[in-house]
């Protein structure tokens, strides 16, 4: 562990410029360039915001903002792991003449896609001064909140990615996990709608669930974030992204030859 | 006498691929051809022990196939011994395969930080050698132009000037001899030189057996898998070519 720690330190400078590459190079061909990371979910929670209201009995007060804050960390999250579990693949050529530690290709997708992220909650900022929430004190927990995100995603798609080389339908798998998943979390609705039902304990289980209610918490209700919830899914990352490298450093020594 | 650090140590290592005729990838095919062995296993490199000491210059010959490039790119740590260990000490540079990882888009100087960077160099690092590499290469203001725009030679050059600046204390080359024109490849040779009475570790892997006999003071010559013959390169070549010339 400490010698991956330090190989990784090492070629720091390759993390970096991956990282640009992958904001750099993704809107490259488009017109409207990185505005895209902000307009696609903002058209997509105003479709969800026209929608839903017609669709449940009885939404928030602010629809669209309270979407908002749900959309956003989830395009974090489905884009990561996307485009994550087929980083190894789509870098083959490299992987196959160079060394470098390849932990550094994941760790590059989900760093690019936290900045995209901080870029977009520009966005959130906006809504909530023009619908008058405002913000409060709570917003201090916002960096323990990413880091819980930042670690979950990180064990996911060192798992993943390195699977996929070995099995190809890995990609499609993660796509339909990710599909139901979003229903599976409170992103157009809000998790007190289950208070107290059968199933508020399967939400619980869902760690997308407990990090998009912190965010729902510390933004939109301004309140605390439910600590015990949120440490617990930090705890459960952590092990997950422990269990990643471990996989990941034990199925990479393939990659040249499978790829 | 004091000891001579060892640079490389292969100890005991076997490298066999499988080779499948119809490979499965996805799980489908996994899960209905599971006891289904269509793979041969083709040993490429067959239980081979070898220590190269810290400033030697060593080449690696032998006929196509015949699993040199393979030990090469296993030193790099690129694949991994089936059997056995490799170890190396210091930094390595590999000439595997020159302008890996170029982003065509990208100048040739963006390029220099990105490529140097996968050899493991800090930002601080590269501005240091950035003059150095620049003007190694010959390509003066073209540095400026994305790299889509270079010709072959250009590329090559550009590749070979960062890979050669970089410092390791290992460079493993591969075949890569011929870059650029006459007048470019005398200078890769003087380079080269220079690196070799720098206390530099260099293994070659190549056909042009003029270059090696110049270059390197110890020949490996790789047949079937095995150690043929580790002597001195005047001998190696010798035997290698009553055999195979």
């Amino acid at each position: 562990m400490k010698e991956l720690v330090h190989n990784l330190y090492s070629y720091r400078l390759l993390l970096k410029s991956n990282v640009k590459k992958e904001i750099r190079g993704k809107y490259k061909a488009s017109f409207l360039g990185i505005l895209w990371s902000f307009i696609n979910p903002l058209l997509t929670a105003l479709v969800y915001a026209l929608v839903f209201p017609f669709i449940l009995k009885n939404t928030e007060p602010h629809y669209v903002t309270f979407i908002i804050i749900g959309i956003l960390p989830w395009t974090y999250f489905t884009s990561t792991i996307i485009q994550g579990t087929t980083v190894i693949l789509n870098n083959a050529g490299i992987i196959k003449k160079v060394y470098f530690p390849r932990e550094i290709l994941p760790i590059a997708v989900n760093t690019s896609g936290l900045i995209n992220f901080l870029i977009s909650c520009i966005i959130i900022a906006f809504f909530l001064i023009f619908s008058g929430i405002g913000f409060s004190l709570n917003i201090l927990y916002l960096p323990l909140i990413l880091l819980t995100q930042y670690i979950f995603q990180l064990g996911i798609i060192l798992i993943t990615s390195a699977l996929e080389i070995y099995v190809r339908d890995a990609e499609y798998i993660i796509n339909f996990f990710i599909n139901m998943l979003f229903y599976a979390t409170p992103i157009i609705y809000s998790a007190n709608m289950f208070a107290g039902s059968h199933i508020e304990w399967l939400i619980n289980l869902n760690p997308m669930a407990s990090i998009i209610n912190s965010y729902r918490n510390i933004l939109y209700y301004q309140t605390m974030p439910e600590l015990k919830s949120l440490f617990i899914t930090l705890g459960a990352s952590l092990i997950l992204l422990y269990l990643g490298f471990k996989i990941f450093n034990k199925l990479q020594k393939g990659f040249a030859e499978e790829v | 006498m004091k000891e001579i650090e060892k640079a490389i140590e292969v100890k005991n290592v076997t490298k066999s691929f499988k080779l499948f005729y119809d490979k499965p990838s996805t799980l489908k095919e996994r899960l209905v051809f599971w006891n289904k062995k269509k793979a041969d296993v083709r040993i490429i490199l067959n239980n081979i022990s070898l220590e190269i000491k810290k400033g030697e210059t060593v080449a690696l010959i032998g006929v196509n196939g015949s699993g040199k490039s393979t030990l090469l790119k296993m030193m790099t740590k690129i694949i991994y011994p089936t059997k056995g260990t490799i170890k190396t000490t210091g930094k390595i540079t590999s000439l595997l395969e020159l302008g890996a990882g170029f982003h065509p888009d990208f100048t040739g100087r963006e390029n220099i930080y990105f490529n140097a960077s996968i050899f493991g160099l800090t930002e601080k690092e590269i501005n240091a050698r950035l003059e150095d590499i620049i003007s190694f290469s010959e390509l003066g203001e073209l540095i400026d132009s994305p790299v889509r725009t270079y010709s072959s030679g250009q590329y090559m050059r550009l590749a070979f000037s960062i890979a050669i600046n970089v410092d390791a204390e290992i460079l493993l080359i591969d075949e890569i001899l011929s870059v650029g024109d006459q007048h470019f490849q005398e200078k890769c040779f003087k380079k080269l030189q220079e690196l070799k009475e720098s206390e530099k570790t260099i293994v070659i892997v190549s056909h042009s057996l003029d270059s090696i006999k110049s270059l390197c003071t110890r020949a490996i010559w790789i047949n079937e898998g095995k150690i043929r013959l580790d002597a001195k390169t005047e001998k190696v070549i010798e035997e290698y070519i009553k055999v195979c010339g």
